[in-house]
């Protein structure tokens, strides 16, 4: 196995222990969105460039977004501002 | 009431569990064929046919799109119901916050937005899409297809979001028509199928011309099938990046949970 | 080949499982939760595309390279294409389960839920 696989799979590994062990969850769409980044470096080095393209869009992007949609949401302040001066 | 498990009690039980399994992980690891260096007997043998018989030189689609075909209308329509499970989740303000303000977070002013940002999404977002469109579109040739290119069109229309704003994201991209793809997608996929079937053919079986080897437009069936497949994708993901940005509005007054 | 490398796909495969399954059952908070589960999913594509990769192979496209060159395989490539996608989808699901989580019960820590009372 090459050098380049090798070192791909370790960083994979790595990425996504630092997604699992990531204290909040801020923290976590970040590592979330490296961790997706790298998935797409290994796949594209396993020679799946079909898989690479997809994890790159949803990993990087649709993920990241959603999660931090849901954060901010759950943070927020949602009720009519009628009352408030 | 019964109590649940303390967080010490359920690690002590993960840890337990993770010793049981470790032995058979190990056993399993240290028995896997070589990495690297194992027959392949389906994938060659797709490898081997599918130029021939096919007309396509992208193997991955081959396989989604005519040999599984049938797993691939399961994905499908796995799609379709989470994104319809999003809708029926987050509904409550249908019609309602059009133009709604943004919900505030206590002791965090809302910055407004630099004219970087917008110049850099008005000049990306086109350029995003095009990339999508052309990844759909050589879906038969080189690497691409409907689920990647789907997405990256989705993502490309996020910029408009991040470039104008809720309303500017609103105006640009109706619900409804995205409400439109996503089901039309799906049901052009199904179609495919049952046209094959109304002309006396196995279910999905190709009866287009199938075109020349390494031509954009080749593969006949499986062109429709993936722009089906674009349009409940591409569809699919705008429906649920609308739904979860009106989490982040004001709700109104007469809405009541 | 020494023995470490070629077991290094199959060890970081089970080490995303045990690692995700650990973010799982420590996880105080459902969106945290969730991003793990999503280390757990990763752990499939490793291991899938790994059983499909063949050393000196190409990409199982064939549009610069005559058809009969020596490929991975495309099968794994289509159920993990599929997967990425679909998953995401499912991903979104869960995490509409827990707005609505949210704005009914006012907490996302799986702690502080306790069985509906009749």
């Amino acid at each position: 196995m090459s050098v380049l696989l090798s070192a791909l799979f370790l960083l994979t590994a790595v990425s996504g222990t630092g997604v699992a062990l990531s204290r909040t969850p801020r923290q976590q769409v970040l590592a979330m969105a490296v961790n997706g980044m790298v998935l797409a470096l290994l796949f594209m080095a396993l020679q799946a460039p079909d898989v690479a393209f997809a994890e790159v869009a949803v990993g990087t992007v649709a993920l990241p977004l959603l999660f931090l949609v849901v954060l901010a949401s759950t943070k927020m302040d949602r009720s009519p501002r009628g009352g408030d001066p | 009431m019964p109590r649940g498990m303390t967080p010490r009690a359920r690690l002590v039980l993960f840890a337990l569990a993770g010793l049981c399994v470790l032995p058979g992980v190990m056993h399993v690891a240290l028995h896997m064929p070589q990495f690297g260096a194992h027959p392949l007997p389906y994938g060659d043998a797709i490898n081997a046919a599918a130029p021939g018989e096919r007309h396509l030189t992208n193997m991955v689609s081959a396989v989604n799109f005519d040999y599984r075909g049938f797993n691939t209308l399961g994905e499908e329509f796995m799609l379709l119901c989470a994104v319809t499970g999003v809708t029926v989740l987050l509904r409550g303000q249908r019609g309602e916050g059009r133009s709604a303000e943004p919900g505030v977070t206590p002791g965090r002013p809302i910055p407004p937005r630099s004219d970087g940002v917008v110049l850099i999404c008005h000049l990306g977002g086109p350029v995003i899409l095009l990339f999508g469109l052309y990844v759909a579109l050589h879906a038969m040739t080189t690497p691409g297809g409907g689920f990647q290119g789907g997405v990256i069109i989705a993502s490309g229309a996020l910029l408009l979001f991040l470039g104008d704003g809720y309303d500017g994201w609103h105006r640009m991209i109706r619900s409804e028509a995205m409400d439109a793809c996503e089901g039309a997608g799906a049901a052009l996929y199904a179609a495919c199928g049952f046209a094959s079937v109304l002309l006396d053919l196995p279910f999905l079986q190709d009866f287009l011309p199938l075109g020349a080897l390494g031509d954009l437009f080749s593969g006949g069936l499986m062109l429709i099938e993936n722009a089906g497949v674009t349009l409940a994708v591409g569809g699919g993901f705008a429906v649920v990046f609308g739904k979860f940005l009106e989490e982040t509005r004001i709700i109104p007054e007469a809405y009541k949970p | 080949m020494s023995l470490l490398p070629s077991l290094l796909p199959w060890a970081v495969a089970a080490w995303l499982l045990g690692v995700g399954l650990y973010g799982i059952v420590t996880s105080r908070n459902f969106v945290h939760l969730i991003g793990c589960l999503s280390v757990v999913q990763s752990s499939t594509y490793v291991l899938l595309l790994s059983v499909g990769f063949r050393t000196g192979g190409i990409a199982p496209i064939f549009y610069t390279h005559p058809p009969g060159t020596p490929a991975v395989d495309p099968m794994v490539h289509a159920l993990v294409l599929t997967d990425v996608v679909v998953g995401a989808t499912v991903t979104a699901l869960l995490l509409a389960l827990i707005l609505q989580l949210h704005k009914r019960r006012g907490t996302v820590d799986p702690e502080a839920l306790r069985p509906m009372q009749p």
